[in-house]
């Protein structure tokens, strides 16, 4: 269009940012079909005299696990490393190892690699832990003669955690061409930082995300984490330099200390979905920095400012309002920690670590009066890879039943909630061509109203069945608007 | 050549603008310059809404003989991409050239046929006076764009004539005319990158709005909130007779007058005011946008309405349009441009009140960008006091300006709060 050219050209700087440590938005799975392929081998070699058979021994606390995402239309294989944690098999594995979205009846085919043997032993999902975001898998009897849990390499008097500058080593595993073959990495402590966990960082990359770290005397000091980003500058002939943010997936330097994971070990869930959940009911927990703290007169601690209290949540029950500061936690002040966001993961750590049921107390400012509130948690509604899903092949959609968050996604009040979303549109199918996306908000089918899930799929079922049906219209929701959409079929 | 068309020629001036531009955190001068066509003996051009904005601090117009004179603006309306200017005679007159103004005639863009020769005249590239010949490519060209006059909506109420005759930047805002000279449309913009895909308002359109913007400034249209969606292919499933006629509606805009009376996506509207409505294909809706628009702020329109076979009529008190786009200002001592938040930008966004400004711009190394604000936020709070006005801001701004203090903002990213201290 010939607007007439005026502005100034805007340069954003970019802020890297420089701790993405758990939970951390990048979710990087390791999908062996189409990973980089791996180059850095093992640094330096060993101080120790006795580290060969250290190494032997620990080698056998970890393994591969390998599961199938089967979707709609595909397959996806991926492939995770694991720790195990006691004599039954029990292997736990990283919060990023599943893809959230993923239905848990759609994660199939866990098998457990003991490194170097290219023969897998059957496992079951056993589910996600909230706490520690870990997923557990539990592998077949085969193979309790050929691991050792972690617990064997924790003796009374282990440290909590290593010392700073403590030459730290663990293990990485090959890629499974390679029959997962376990190598050696080590290094420098080089910081300790409560994120809130507390997280070592080590001078380079120790061991793989989701495998023990280990002192010089062999005893368990942590467990890798996914690594953070770090800033490089980028040449190249055509761009100048301009930061980019590079992630080594496959090894990381940062790893949650001894005293934060062995408590832990014991949280298997009861059953695959995780649950019991326990629930706040708030959105959009926002941390502060220490100008808006000084200004708000609290000097040596922190508040998180609540954006939104969620209709008919434990939060509203209790009283909590849009807009108040949370001040505390059962009388005890937030810490001040660092960088201002791991504020909002220590709320969280506090309600996962709890049961549905139990209280919280609350210290809220609300203008400048604080306000003591106990909610009494409830149990998380359902969750999205729990909702119930329909996939229709000819008319190229599937249908997903409408869970709490969807509402929170399309910003209506609990009590309009309803229909159906649609959660995969076939590339080139009948729905596709007529315009539908992803995360449409399915209102009508027919002009009818769909109100419930069994319904939508009744009806779309009817449709799918009927050979002489040559159209159908849907109206979607997408945002504030919505659209009339005619499918042509055949 | 005919004379009606040497008359037109001394009617073309190219118009050099500056005007203020608010987007960098700072007040800022931009130049540009486009087209325009003298209309009246009194001196008063017709150009486009993009050519001259109300931000325009500097109009100058170069006229036929190459002397350039001063211009006011005195009508701007970006629904329909027209601007209208008063040159000052004042001045002309003081100058004493040997120079009788003229002016052009308006030719009717109703009875242009495609494959019909049309001429452009304007300013391609800042080259004075161009004449380019084409064809009338379409002349009932549908398009609709939220953001086209800098960022403000436009073609909802017209639809435009399309030509391949040379439409480069710079001629926008001159006229588009046939043989003899007379004015059939406005130049106003074409596809960049394309081989001659040009477009223009039809003279219908641009009379009528020359005519309300001389009378009152600008234009109020009625708002109901419809978004309405061609019927084209659908009857058949709506089992309608083509004569029916009916609009369809893609969607109701959250809290808007139809939204209230109970209209729905997905429903026919088949009548307004008992009067049928034909709206099968997209290029006969802007006329019907148009009906509706030109009814009175606050009447009542009724709308017969077909949902799942049923007809039944809805009363829709109208409201006045408004543009997404709200008041901008440029807070300069914090580095922070804003505009207000408009009715329609907090329905567009599913805002549930209009409180706050919107972050346009940030000056990197001033206050609000220290603070840690972003382009793209909503400040609704500032010292806990709601933003309910610009001046509300501007207030707190000046008081800043006169004692530099610590200041508490209030400020959503999308539905996320967040408080910023912005600080000398």
């Amino acid at each position: 269009m010939n607007l007439p050219a005026s502005g100034t050209a805007r340069r954003e700087k970019l802020r890297p940012s420089l701790f993405k440590l758990l939970p951390s938005p990048v979710r990087m799975r390791r999908s062996w079909a189409f990973g980089p392929v791996m180059v850095l081998m093992a640094s330096g070699a060993p101080a120790a005299t006795d580290l060969p058979a250290l190494w032997a021994e620990r080698a056998k606390s970890v393994v591969a696990v390998e599961y199938v995402t089967e979707t709609e239309t595909e397959r996806q294989l991926t492939a995770s490393m694991g720790t195990v944690i006691d004599g039954e098999g029990t292997i736990i594995l990283p919060a990023d190892a599943v893809d959230p979205r993923a239905a848990i009846w759609q994660l199939k085919e866990f098998k457990v690699y003991v490194p170097s043997d290219p023969e897998s032993v059957p496992a079951v999902y056993l589910g996600q832990d909230a706490f520690t975001g870990w997923h557990f898998v539990r592998a077949a009897e085969a193979i309790r003669s050929r691991v050792v849990p972690i617990t064997a390499f924790v003796r009374d008097g282990s440290p909590d955690a290593p010392e700073l500058a403590e030459l730290v080593w663990g293990i990485g595993l090959r890629h499974k061409d390679e029959d997962f073959a376990p190598y050696l990495l080590q290094g420098h402590v080089a910081l300790i930082q409560s994120l809130p966990q507390r997280v070592a960082i080590a001078q380079q990359e120790v061991a793989a995300p989701g495998l023990p770290v280990f002192n010089r005397s062999g005893e368990f000091v942590g467990l890798a984490v996914s690594s953070f980003g770090q800033s490089y500058l980028q040449f190249s002939r055509a761009v100048s330099g301009a930061p980019v943010i590079l992630i080594n997936v496959e090894e990381s330097s940062a790893f949650t200390v001894a005293g934060e994971v062995l408590p832990y070990l014991g949280r298997v869930p009861q059953h695959a979905s995780g649950r019991p959940l326990a629930w706040l009911g708030t959105y959009g927990l926002e941390p502060m920095d220490r100008d808006v703290a000084k200004f708000l007169k609290l000097s040596a601690q922190s508040g998180v400012v609540v954006s939104e209290v969620l209709e008919g949540s434990p939060a509203e029950q209790a009283g909590l309002e849009d807009r108040d500061i949370i001040l505390a936690l059962d009388g005890e002040p937030l810490p001040r920690l660092k960088p201002d966001r791991v504020i909002v993961t220590h709320i969280q750590r506090e309600i996962d670590r709890r049961a549905p049921g139990q209280t919280l107390g609350l210290t809220v400012l609300r203008g400048s009066e604080r306000i003591e509130l106990a909610v009494v948690l409830g149990e998380q509604p359902k969750l999205m890879r729990e909702a119930e899903r329909k996939y229709f092949d000819t008319l190229g959609l599937t249908a997903r039943e409408f869970v709490y968050s969807d509402g929170i996604a399309q910003r209506i009040k609990p009590a309009e909630a309803g229909g159906v979303i649609v959660h995969y549109v076939k590339p080139s199918s009948p729905v596709a061509i007529a315009g539908l996306r992803r995360e449409d908000w399915l209102r009508e089918i027919d002009g009818v109203e769909v109100e419930t899930f069994p319904e939508a799929v009744e009806q779309l079922g009817r449709i799918e069945r009927d050979e002489t049906r040559s159209e159908f219209v849907l109206l979607v929701r997408r945002g504030a608007e919505t659209a009339v959409l005619r499918v042509k079929l055949r | 050549m005919n004379p009606g068309f040497n008359r037109l020629l001394e009617a073309v001036v190219r118009i050099d603008v500056r005007e203020i531009a608010f987007e960098a955190g700072t007040r800022r001068y931009a130049s540009s310059l486009g087209s325009g066509v003298i209309i009246s003996p009194d001196g008063i051009v017709l150009t486009n809404a993009h050519v001259v904005s109300r931000r325009a601090v500097e109009i100058n117009v170069t006229l036929a003989n190459l002397e350039r004179v001063g211009a006011k603006l005195i009508g701007w309306d970006h629904w329909t991409d027209l601007a209208v200017l008063r040159i000052d005679l004042e001045e002309v007159k003081r100058r004493d050239w040997a120079w009788e103004m003229s002016h052009a005639e308006f030719g009717d863009s109703h009875a242009l046929y495609p494959a019909q020769v049309v001429y452009a005249v304007g300013t391609p590239h800042g080259l004075t006076r161009t004449v380019t010949r084409g064809i009338v490519s379409n002349q009932n060209r549908y398009f609709e764009d939220s953001r086209g006059v800098n960022g403000y909506e436009t073609g909802t109420f017209n639809t435009w004539l399309q030509t391949d005759a040379a439409i480069n930047p710079g001629n926008s805002g001159g006229p588009l005319v046939t043989e003899d000279g007379r004015v059939v449309g406005i130049t106003s913009r074409g596809y960049l990158g394309a081989n001659n895909l040009g477009f223009a308002i039809p003279s219908a359109t641009a009379r009528a709005v020359l005519e309300a913007l001389l009378r009152d400034g600008e234009i109020v249209r009625s708002y109901v909130g419809l978004v309405p969606g061609a019927l084209q292919d659908l009857e058949n499933f709506y089992s309608l007779e083509l004569a029916a006629g009916g609009v369809l509606i893609n969607s109701v805009d959250p809290g808007s007058p139809a939204a209230r009376a109970g209209l729905r996506g997905g429903d026919l509207v088949m009548a307004i005011d008992g009067e049928k409505v034909d709206g099968r294909f997209p290029e006969q809706l802007p006329p019907i946008q148009n009906r509706i628009a030109s009814r009175p702020v606050g009447a009542t329109l009724t709308f017969t309405v077909r949902r799942n076979g049923e007809a039944r009529d809805y009363p829709v008190v109208t409201e006045k349009l408004e543009s997404r786009v709200g008041e901008e200002w440029a807070l300069e001592k914090w580095g922070l441009s804003v505009r207000k938040v408009s009715r329609a930008y907090a329905r567009e966004n599913q805002l549930e009140e209009e409180t706050g400004v919107v972050v346009i711009g940030l000056q990197s190394g001033f206050p609000a960008a220290v603070a840690g604000l972003s382009r793209g936020d909503v400040i609704t709070k500032i010292n806990q006091q709601p933003i309910d006005t610009l001046e509300v801001i501007k207030t707190a701004h000046a008081k800043y300006e006169a004692q530099p203090e610590p200041t508490l903002f209030e400020a959503r990213r999308n539905r996320r709060v967040s408080l910023y201290i912005v600080k000398p």
